[in-house]
């Protein structure tokens, strides 16, 4: 009997997640995908329904048109890639800043590192907008940064900061850093010391000691983190709208295009299914990367 | 008839209000009343004024495509309102709950039936036009007293605006306001749909874009006050406000406002009923108080843009009905030329070619 | 072979291999390693054996260069190490928890240390089969760690240490993690290596048994400072303090007072036991000092009859009987109410005349079984 129970309790606990993943990914999921089959029109809502009852016959209209647009104009396929290209080198910048931060954290006296992991988290606590907002006070032709070069005789002219690609770069990368860091040093903490003393011990200099054993032992931390700030990367809406230029092409602007200008739900719907299926690959490299992580443990 | 996409998501992210008999819900443009209108409303009439404010009529739109937005009264621009009424957004106007309609100008009522066949939906709420404001003695300074300030070759001229570029050009984010302007500029017609006429705007808005610092809808208001830019294509009323921000700060930033002698855009914001509304009672109410010659004096005569409202006309301040930007001359009425609607392909097709004037994709 | 080749601790002119000077560790206020001084020669296999916090742990990883020394110096080979990091010295460490490198293989854990020296490619693959034979995991070389057993760990991790051909190895705890028949097969198999390689061991366990069975001299520890230092034999039949004589063995202790000190022999009067016994050999005391009476269990004799001898005999209960199989132990209770153990080797199979609860014995020592504690 109350074995009984108890399975019918864990099984209830089991689906939690699963309910979860239903109600907020699958269901959602499944209404865009429908959308991006469906054909835009002068209505409430503005596409047509995908499916009609007409006495005993049921028509299905399935168009594929939405995804043909997206193939036949470069637009689509170029913002996409300028995308990923914007998302992969603010990953890598991530984790060129984020692997020493998290190092250091990690090999930090234990009663200091709360302190340091607060501090990386601290810039939350103020809202995100705000911060980026600051970005563009600091970037501005007549903005801090400027004035301090000009001041300091360093430059003539103020340098074109906001509105560029480096700025976007610059606040993806402000703005996603803390999501590289504590995946990396939740996997550097969890080293044990003594493999880096066994390295030294056998001859290996600290630096070849963080290359042979370290950085070999964070990799999945390391594919963590870059994955956590690429895959929202990616889809950027915000950062490229306040900090890039009119002729930043993001797939995030593409699709803010689509929806409220063309008002065009159902391309706008095939633009969200394709990011997914380009983002989906990153999370299984994520979940591969998880597994063989644990392997090691 | 102002955007700001981001501050719009913000918005469109927030919860919609919850209705009750004796509340109604208004959604309004930012910084597009006087101070004192709701509170005198609900002075007058005891309903509750739930009042929240967007930025750009896309993010009104989708929510009144969706559906269930929960608000009593919206503020869409004609263009939009068109194609909202068609889509089966709003509901007729009961028009003997409206009195106060008696006040409104024949002319410009006859104006917005282009868009809402007899008034059925939708009454005036402000008008203005898209033209060109620019910074006085910036320009002076560069183009002397052959400063063509009266036309669109002040933004649309590669050679006029190659000099213009060090003290700053900026255009507004909004395709279907531009390249109807360039069309005019180029001597074609502003309504046309044919691909080739857009296409032809697109070359000639591609060729100044290398002078252009950026498209945008709303920072050029405090960039104009501050002198960071020296010519904006933007929208009346936005202009005259940089002009009172400037004033304010007293920098020595004269801004002015100028409708093109090629003509220029006339939109009209208008007061719509959602069809889902739950309130709809008490929207006539604030519809017929907003037609009240008084209150929407005053609302003129805070925001600076023009209203449709005959018996305001009195009351509205000198300086503001004297002002040609405001109320156009009868000449310049001539040459303004109602907003287009487009239907989805050539919205996509503006849309594409906008794309390309930004990004060169 | 001579005494002094074997035991070349005893020969005055040998030169030590390692040579620690009044080393010293502070961890704040407190000092984990204490004015430790010790000479280690070549080709030992050295115990430091102590309980937790005895410092042996820190000592040792003051000799692999991981923790540096407030005091003191630390020479192998008559080269000083001050100064020297651990990827500089001519010494590798086995370590408790073995650190291998999950990510990598047996055979690439193996070749660690060699491919930090740039050594050829071949010599390499050439040394790492040889360890992997004498460590019995030839057929290993492609497994990963995750994929062994303790044992097979335990003994890549002892191929790793030796890789480069150290001058002194050092082991943590080698065989700490292993179980108990494990660690007995393992124990040989270490010695085994050991005089293989000629390499000079240190292994720091606090298993005294272990240090028993390895050690060619032990060194054991407390609070930071070595009390003794001795070969197995020495320490366990003449300790020097009440200290190691219990903490090596089981021992049993006799306060008393010095009432006759001889040329060969003394006298020591317990209160406690209300008798006085007798050491058949000189120790340096005074008369009317304190000292310790140490006595192995294995040292006694069990009687039901008075035994012929006169002195050193007592009279007691038995109260507890232990069957060991090699051996039983009893626990007597002596009239004082101070409790003896006893160890009595099971040579027959059938015990005529077994001791048994409560019957009363009497326990007899020689002359000579016992060692005198001065503290």
């Amino acid at each position: 009997m109350t074995q009984g129970v108890v399975a019918r309790g864990r099984a209830w606990v089991a689906a939690v997640p699963g309910i979860w993943l239903l109600v907020f990914f699958l269901l959602p999921f499944l209404v865009v995908a429908k959308l991006s089959l469906s054909e835009a029109a002068i209505a409430r809502p503005p596409y047509l329904p995908l499916w009609e009852w007409d006495e005993d016959y049921l028509t299905i209209t399935l168009n594929l048109g939405n995804y043909r647009y997206l193939i036949e104009d470069a637009l689509y396929i170029n913002a996409f890639l300028e995308s990923l290209r914007i998302a992969s080198v603010s990953a890598l910048m991530c984790l060129l800043i984020g692997y020493p931060m998290a190092w250091c954290i990690a090999r930090a006296r234990p009663e200091r590192r709360n302190v340091l992991l607060t501090l990386v988290i601290l810039p939350f606590w103020t809202s995100f907008l705000l911060r980026v907002y600051a970005w563009i006070g600091l970037l501005k032709p007549n903005g801090v940064i400027n004035n301090m070069l000009i001041g300091a005789g360093l430059i003539d002219q103020p340098l074109t900061l906001l509105q560029t690609d480096f700025a976007v770069i610059l606040g993806i990368v402000y703005t996603y850093l803390p999501f590289l860091v504590l995946p990396l040093y939740a996997n550097l903490v969890k080293l044990d010391g003594a493999l880096f003393e066994a390295a030294e011990d056998l001859g290996a200099q600290p630096w070849q000691t963080f290359l042979t054993v370290t950085l070999p032992l964070s990799v999945p931390g390391m594919l963590a983190g870059c994955l956590l700030v690429f895959i929202p990367a990616v889809g950027e809406f915000v950062i490229p709208a306040l900090l890039g230029g009119a002729d930043t092409l993001m797939i995030g602007k593409v699709l803010w295009t689509e929806f409220f200008n063309n008002r065009d739900w159902p391309v706008a719907s095939a633009v969200a299914m394709v990011m997914l299926v380009v983002l989906v690959l990153p999370i299984m490299l994520l979940r591969n990367a998880q597994n063989s992580s644990e392997e090691l443990a | 008839m102002k955007q700001l996409p981001l501050a719009a998501l913000i918005a469109a992210s927030c919860v919609a209000p919850i209705a009750s008999a004796e509340t109604l819900n208004v959604y309004n443009w930012s910084d597009y009343i006087a101070e004192d209108t709701i509170e005198k409303f609900t002075a007058a009439t005891g309903i509750e004024v739930n009042y929240d404010v967007y930025d750009s009529n896309e993010v009104l739109e989708a929510k009144m495509l969706a559906g269930n937005s929960g608000y009593d009264i919206v503020v869409p621009t004609s263009d939009f309102l068109q194609r909202q009424i068609s889509a089966g957004a709003y509901q007729p106007l009961d028009k003997s709950k409206l009195p106060n309609l008696a006040n409104m100008d024949a002319a410009l009522m006859e104006g917005l039936a282009g868009y809402d066949a007899g008034n059925e939906h939708a009454v005036i709420y402000m008008w203005g036009t898209t033209g060109i404001g620019y910074n006085v003695d910036m320009i002076n300074e560069r183009l002397g007293d052959d400063a063509p300030t009266d036309s669109w070759a002040l933004v649309f001229d590669p050679d006029v605006v190659a000099k213009l570029a060090d003290c700053g050009v900026s255009m507004l984010d909004a395709p279907t306001e531009l390249l109807p302007a360039a069309m005019n500029y180029l001597g074609l017609d502003p309504r046309s749909t044919d691909k080739k006429d857009f296409e032809a705007g697109a070359e000639l808005l591609m060729s100044v874009r290398p002078h252009v610092r950026y498209y945008h809808s709303s920072q050029y208001i405090s960039d104009l006050a501050n002198g960071d830019v020296c010519v904006s294509v933007g929208w009346s009323g936005d202009v005259f406000q940089a002009r009172d921000r400037a004033d304010e700060a007293e920098n020595g930033v004269a801004v002015s406002y100028v409708i093109p002698k090629e003509g220029a855009l006339q939109w009209f914001d208008t007061m719509a009923i959602p069809v889902d509304a739950p309130n709809p009672d008490a929207a006539h109410k604030f519809i017929d108080f907003v037609m009240d010659a008084q209150i929407t004096a005053d609302i003129t005569n805070y925001v600076w843009y023009a209203n449709g409202n005959a018996a305001s006309m009195p009351l509205v301040d000198e300086e503001i009905t004297s002002d040609p930007g405001i109320f156009p001359t009868d000449a310049a009425k001539a040459n303004l030329w109602a907003s287009q609607v487009y239907n989805a392909r050539q919205d996509r097709n503006v849309t594409r070619l906008w794309t390309k004037v930004k990004t060169g994709q | 072979m001579t005494e002094s080749d074997d035991q070349p601790w005893r020969d005055p002119n040998a030169q030590p291999f390692l040579r620690i000077k009044g080393l010293s560790k502070h961890f704040g206020s407190v000092a984990a390693v204490d004015k430790v001084s010790l000479d280690i020669y070549r080709g030992e296999l050295f115990c430091l054996l102590g309980g937790s916090g005895s410092g042996k742990s820190t000592l040792l990883r003051m000799l692999a260069g991981f923790e540096s020394a407030n005091a003191g110096s630390i020479e192998i080979d008559g080269q000083d190490m001050a100064g020297v990091p651990p990827y500089r010295r001519p010494v590798n460490m086995m370590f408790q928890s073995y650190a291998l490198f999950p990510h990598m293989t047996v055979a690439d854990n193996i070749a660690y240390g060699l491919r930090r020296d740039r050594l050829p490619r071949a010599d390499i693959a050439k040394r790492v089969d040889h360890l992997l034979a004498m460590v019995q995991l030839a057929d290993f070389a492609k497994r990963k760690p995750s994929q062994l057993s303790g044992g097979q760990r335990q003994r890549v991790a002892l191929a790793r240490a030796l890789a480069k051909g150290p001058k002194l190895l050092l082991l943590d705890e080698p065989l700490g993690a292993l179980d108990k028949k494990l660690r007995e097969e393992t124990q040989f198999e270490l010695m085994n290596i050991q005089e293989e390689t000629g390499v000079t061991f240190v292994v720091v366990t606090h298993d005294q048994e272990e240090a028993m069975t390895l050690a060619t001299r032990i060194g054991v520890m407390r609070d930071g400072e070595i009390v003794q230092v001795a070969t197995p034999r020495e320490v366990y039949e003449y300790p020097n303090s009440r200290f190691v004589a219990d903490f090596i063995g089981s021992v049993n202790l006799f306060e008393g007072v010095v009432s006759e000190d001889g040329e060969s022999h003394m006298r020591l009067d317990c209160a406690g036991l209300g008798t006085s016994l007798y050491v058949g050999h000189g120790v340096s005391c005074t008369l009317g000092q304190r000292m310790w009476l140490a006595l192995r269990p294995e040292k006694l004799r069990v009687s039901t009859e008075k035994p012929a001898q006169s002195h050193n005999v007592l009279q007691g209960v038995v109260e507890e009987i232990a069957y060991m199989g090699g051996s039983s132990m009893l626990r007597v209770r002596l009239p004082s109410g101070a409790q003896v153990q006893v160890t009595q080797a099971n040579l027959d199979r059938d015990d005529a005349h077994p001791v048994s609860w409560d019957e009363t014995v009497f326990l007899s020592w020689s002359d000579t079984a016992g060692v005198v504690l001065p503290s």
